[in-house]
Order: structure tokens, then sequence, then C-alpha cells
């Protein structure tokens, strides 16, 4: 059957009870951002994950593609927020197949909201949709337990904060595209560097009105890892040896290298 | 009816070559003998009545009530298997407590017949059932105005002025087609059912008959009630008068 | 509103770890022409402020809104419930539903899921031929007809000031007035409302609605 199985809760909740340890999700405590401009929407996010107070990938993907002109940024637990949206994705592409048309940004925010409403927040899936359709562009955020907002920027994550003073005091009204995408980049790197639980690379897309989407991976790097000042191999000859040499074994049949046939008596 | 079933009035979920769910029309053969009934859609409001055959004088006078309330505002008459009609009141007892239930209002009496109509058409269409063999009048006041409706055993249901079903329909029609709807106060409308029910008992006097009239108007506050003594005692005296005028003129 | 949970009633242990409990202002009155809902446009996440220009005035019908309180999520998903039941009785039965019917339905929902929701829900309507309706919905479910109604955290600070002004059938300009005086009073003493207030006036003449900032409606 479809959906999450709950066959094995009661049984986690003795064993945790008991004194295992349940297992680490890994986290995308993260910043992500969404900005109306002009002509479109902008997503962008940063590209660490965390399991605890380790780096679990210093580069990965958190801008998801719904459809084609619906994006959406996720923050909160990294498993959920690839699920949640990898089904979402597969929802909207069967239901414009059936209506012959582009899906649009409310059919997906609602049904992920009545999704995650079901689940009371254990489903642990904090997005940021953004997309252009028939109606315009759209921004929203969504939380765990069901709720949604609207805005023309919006931040979400443990970085939201740090996003958010770039956006609350740089954002105006009609920003051009690029204009937008310097604001998004730097509401990001404001995460990227204030917050722990963020960093490495800045991610960005771009939905325009009547354009294909636009995905900058990597769209500032600003972590890059320098050209080390000296380089520290060992030169050859530090070490020494009294004998170098080498010996060549050959293969007479391919079978040796084969698990060898099962013997049977020969019958002549 | 002139053609007979041959074979395909066994069942409810087939039809004859020429078109018919012979089952649905045997119902209505119920019906046409059974006692006869009105409704009538006045100025102020509306009036039900039934015309009782008594059919053992063992019976109660007064008891084995033939007019039932659905709902404060609605009552509900019917003609034909009068286990079937306790049935669809029942049903509509249920619509109507249900609709206060989610909506805190009274039910809309065009929706209330609808529903209820809904539901007798559900017994034509499967062959495990038999269709209900009474014609249900539902009558009563509320926000919109006064509604009158008949439901027949196909599930069918019109709004009507005046309403007539039973043995005594015909009668009781061509009675009804005289009266002006939209001057008859319920009071007189009371007085003109009582009439029309002893004129149409007249093809059936050998039997003793009691009357039964309710009413729902805006004077007694939306409320489906039984006609108080006084105006009934009145109306049974009206009639008897008018009755005899007829023989003597 | 909080993401999470709010409301001075809410068992603490049902709340997230780290979450502080917090609120909203909301009210709706009746005056001459119709009824007003009001609303700050405050949204929390534990300490922070997570949407500082919150719409808690909801749609359920042409003519019937209602002031969400409590958590977000929940109401939200309340009200979507409302709007849908109220739309398929528009369709079904061809007849415009009452302020009365949707509380009715907010009525259902609220208790009847009382062990799951958090929602304090005000709903108020105009009708031709009542001239407008206020329900108060509090958490558990119950139903109260008033002239006029305040919810959520900010409201206590503001029992005693709407009790004292409130008049009957007061002009739109008086009772807008009111409202505004009530909620920034309420947004001044509650720490947790705050940011716009927002109005939604229904008449005959249909929807209005109107935003204040905090400039514009601050006294100092």
């Amino acid at each position: 059957m479809a959906g999450l199985s709950f066959d094995n809760y009661r049984r986690n909740k003795s064993l945790e009870a008991s004194g295992v340890l349940p297992p680490k999700t890994t986290s995308t405590g993260t910043t992500i951002v969404g900005c109306k401009f002009n002509g479109g929407v902008i997503l962008s996010a940063d590209t660490r994950a965390t399991a605890g107070m380790v780096v679990a990938d210093k580069n990965c993907l958190k801008l998801h593609r719904l459809a084609p002109n619906i994006w959406c940024a996720g923050a909160g637990t990294a498993s959920d927020n690839d699920k949640v949206t990898e089904l979402e994705s597969s929802q909207l592409e069967i239901h414009s197949q059936w209506t012959g048309r582009a899906p649009r940004v409310v059919t997906a925010l609602t049904h992920l909201k009545q999704h995650l409403f079901k689940y009371q927040g254990h489903v642990g899936a904090y997005l940021i949709i953004a997309g252009v359709d028939v109606t315009g562009s759209h921004l929203f955020s969504l939380h765990a337990h069901g709720s949604t907002d609207v805005g023309p920027y919006l931040a979400l994550g443990s970085g939201s904060m740090a996003a958010l003073s770039v956006l609350e005091s740089k954002w105006k009204e009609d920003l051009t595209k690029e204009e937008a995408m310097e604001l998004c980049s730097e509401a990001i790197m404001a995460g990227v560097f204030n917050d722990l639980a963020s960093g490495s690379n800045v991610d960005l897309c771009v939905i325009e009105k009547g354009k294909p989407s636009r995905l900058h991976r990597g769209y500032k790097q600003p972590n890059q890892r320098l050209q080390k000042q000296r380089n520290y191999n060992f030169d050859i000859g530090t070490t020494s040896y009294f004998e170098a040499g080498s010996e060549v074994f050959y293969i007479s049949k391919q079978s040796d290298l084969e698990t060898s046939a099962m013997e049977v008596d020969q019958v002549s | 009816m002139t053609s007979i079933g041959t074979g395909y009035d066994l069942s409810n979920s087939v039809f004859s070559p020429d078109g018919r769910v012979f089952q649905v029309e045997y119902a209505g053969k119920a019906v046409e003998n059974g006692s006869t009934s009105i409704g009538i859609r006045c100025k102020d409001g509306i009036v039900l009545a039934v015309e009782k055959i008594t059919v053992s004088k063992l019976l109660k006078l007064g008891a084995n009530k033939r007019i039932q309330t659905v709902d404060k505002h609605v009552g509900v008459v019917y003609s034909g298997m009068n286990p079937d009609g306790r049935h669809i009141v029942t049903r509509s007892r249920e619509e109507a407590r249900h609709w206060r239930d989610q909506f805190r209002e009274q039910m809309p009496i065009p929706t209330l017949a609808a529903n209820v109509a809904s539901y007798v058409q559900l017994y034509t269409v499967y062959n495990s059932v038999r269709p209900f063999g009474v014609n249900t009048i539902i009558g009563g006041v509320d926000d919109e105005g006064s509604h009158l409706y008949m439901i027949d055993p196909s599930g069918k249901s019109w709004g009507y002025r005046g309403a007539a079903s039973g043995r005594g329909r015909q009668t009781v029609n061509n009675e009804l087609e005289k009266l002006d709807f939209d001057k008859l106060t319920a009071a007189e409308a009371v007085k003109e059912a009582a009439r029309i029910l002893y004129v149409a008992h007249e093809d059936n006097k050998d039997k003793d008959f009691e009357l039964e009239i309710s009413w729902v108007t805006e004077a007694n506050g939306r409320v489906h009630e039984f006609v108080p003594e006084s105006l009934l005692a009145e109306a049974k005296i009206y009639a008897e008068e008018q009755l005899d005028a007829d023989v003597e003129g | 509103m909080s993401i999470v949970s709010q409301s001075p009633y809410v068992d603490m242990k049902a709340l997230k770890k780290g979450e502080v409990n917090l609120g909203t202002s909301i009210m709706a009155i009746k005056f001459k022409d119709g009824v007003i809902l009001g609303a700050d446009s405050r949204t929390s996440m534990g300490a922070m402020v997570a949407n500082r220009v919150t719409d808690k005035l909801t749609k359920v019908h042409d003519n019937i809104w209602c002031c969400r309180s409590g958590s977000a999520a929940d109401t939200q998903a309340v009200s979507e419930y409302v709007r849908l039941y109220l739309d398929q009785y528009k369709i079904n039965y061809g007849r415009e539903p009452t302020p009365k019917t949707a509380a009715a339905l907010f009525r259902k929902l609220c208790y009847e899921n009382k062990n799951v929701l958090t929602a304090g829900i005000i709903c108020a309507g105009f009708d031709e031929k009542t001239g407008g309706e206020i329900y108060s919905i509090p958490i558990g479910g119950s139903v109260h007809k008033q002239d006029y109604a305040i919810a959520g955290s900010g409201s206590s600070y503001i029992y005693g000031l709407c009790n004292t002004h409130y008049k009957q059938e007061m002009s739109q300009d008086e009772a807008v007035e009111f409202v505004k005086m009530s909620l920034t009073q309420a947004i001044r003493w509650d720490g947790s409302s705050g940011g716009c207030i927002r109005m939604v006036i229904l008449t005959k003449n249909g929807v209005e609605r109107l935003l204040f900032t905090p400039q514009e409606y601050q006294l100092n």
C-alpha cells in the first residue's frame, strides 16, 4: 500500500524506552529563500546537509522541480523533503496529463498542505513553493504542520533570520530579474556565513513567465577550496629501501577465475 | 393499463420492450385503491386532509393517525400501503433531523421533497426490492414560503397548488380545480378540504369514515399540527350543508 | 496565531520542544449596516515571528468570513473544510448559506475533533434578513452568538475596554474606529500580537478590505 507505514511505531517506542538510540535523521539545517520580481519568481538555497554536528553533504541540492513551471526549496528533514517533493511531482504530472493543462501553483500547495496536515508535523518538510501558471506568478511557504503563508519574499530554515535581515532591508517593489537574483543570493550567503547549520554554495532557480525555468547550480561558490600554499607530497626517495622488483603472473585459462562448474559423474 | 407484463413484470431492473417498468406501475395500482388524501397550498399556508375509511367497528376513533409530522414545519399524508407510508415518514424525519444537525436550520421543503423522491426512486432500480406502494404528499411553510409536493412510486416529485391521491382523486381534482388558491385562506381551505372529501366519499357511501385535517400556516407560527377541534367540527358541518345543498339543488 | 499551537489553554506537553505559547488578537463586531472583522497580522513560531503580514481574516463564502486564532495549520484546515461545505451547499441547494449555518459547520468540526485541534474561531457574516451575525467558537467547540466577539491571547487585555465602549448601531466610520482602537490596545499589551491591523467590512454592498500599518494605527 502506498504511503507511510507505522507498523514498527510501538516497537520502536519501546526500544527507545529501553535505551536503544534511534537513528539520526539528516537535516537540511538550512537557509532557503524565495522572492518575486517583475517577470516571475526566484528560489534560492544553500547546499549544506547536516547529521547532528557533522556535515553530511557539502553540496546537496535543496531545490526540487515539482513541475516544469513549479519549483520548491526544502528545509527540515532531508528525506521527508526528497520523498514529499518526489511524490508531489508525479501527482502533478498525472494531474496535468488528466487535465491537459500546465499545473497551477495553488494545486501543488493545496495538495502538499493536505498531505502534511494529515501527518500532523511528523513529515518534517518545510517548503517554499514558487512558480508561474495561467493565473500569474506565485510564492508560498508551507510548514510541516500544514500551515501556509503568502508573500512577496519569504525565508525558511535555521538561517531564515539571517536571510530575512537582508530581505527586509534591501527588498523593494518591482525588482528586475538581475536585482532579485542578487538579493536572493545575498540573503542565502547571510545564512551560509552566519548560521552554523547552513553553508557551502548558493543554488538558485529562476522561474519566468513564458520561459523555461533555469536552475543555476552553484550560482555562488564562496567556499571553494583554495590551492594549498605548499605541496605535502613526499619526494621519491625520502624513504630508503633495500630492494625493488616485480613478478608477473599469467592466467592460463579464463575458467580459473570463475567458479568451477559442479562436478558430475561423466557418462560415456 | 391495457397491456399486462407477459414476463416483464417480475423484475424492477428490467424494462419491457415498450419501455415500461411494470413493478412501478403495479405499485401505482396500490395507490389508486388507497384512501383519498388531499393537499392544498393556499394564501397563508398549506392544509393536508385524509379520508379514513372505518374498516372495523372495533377501531378506536381518533387513534391510528394518518397524517404525520416530519419536522416542526412539515407534514406528510399518503395514500396506499400504510406501512410503506410510515417508512417514508421515518426516512423523511431522518432527512430533516440530519439537516438540522448539520446546518442548524429548518430543512427547505423543496430539498426535503427532492431527497425523499431520490430515496423512493432507489427502490425502482434494484431487483432485490419492490417500489413503495404510496403517493406521498409533503407540505409545509419555510423561509421561502409555503410548499406542497407529491411523490409517486416512481420517485417523481412535482410541486402542486392542490394535490389529490387515492381512490377519490378524480372527483377531488375536479373540485380542487374550482378553487382560487391565491385568495383562499388556510381556514377556508380546511372547510373546502372537508367538503371535497365528503363529495368524494359519495361514491363509497356505504362505508363510514373519519376525517383528519392538519395545517401549517403563518398565523400558527409555521407549525404542523392538527386543526383545532372546533374548526374541524365547523368544517364537517359546512361539508354536510354543502353536500345537502348540492343534493337538493 | 502560531505555527504549532497557541492559546492559554493548550497542554504545554503537547507543544514541541522549544516552542513558546504565543497568540493573536482578533475581533468582530456588528454595526448599523453589517459586520466588521478585525485582526492583527503576527504569526509566531516559538519566539520568532514567522510572518509579520499574515492574513487571519479568511473567506468561507461570499458574505461569510472568519477570524482565526490558535494553530495556523488547524484553523486553515478547518476553514477550508467549511468553505468546501458552504460551496457545496450553494451548488446542491441553490440558496445562500446563512452565517448561522457556517457557524454550525465550524462547531461541528471543532467539537467533533476537539482532541486534536487548537482552533479559536470567530465566524461573522452579512445576511439581508438579519443584517449580520457574529458567532464565537472558542476551543472546545461551543457556539456563542454575540453582538461583538473578541478572541486570541491579546483579547484578555481589552475585555473591559470593549465592554465599555461598544455601542449598538454604530456608523461604519465609528465601527472601524472602534475596532482599530481596540486592536491597537490588544497589540500594545500583548507581546505575541503585532504587525498590521487588517479589517474586512461586510455590508449589503459586498466586501471591503482595510489595512492599517503600525505607523497608521499607533497612537504615539
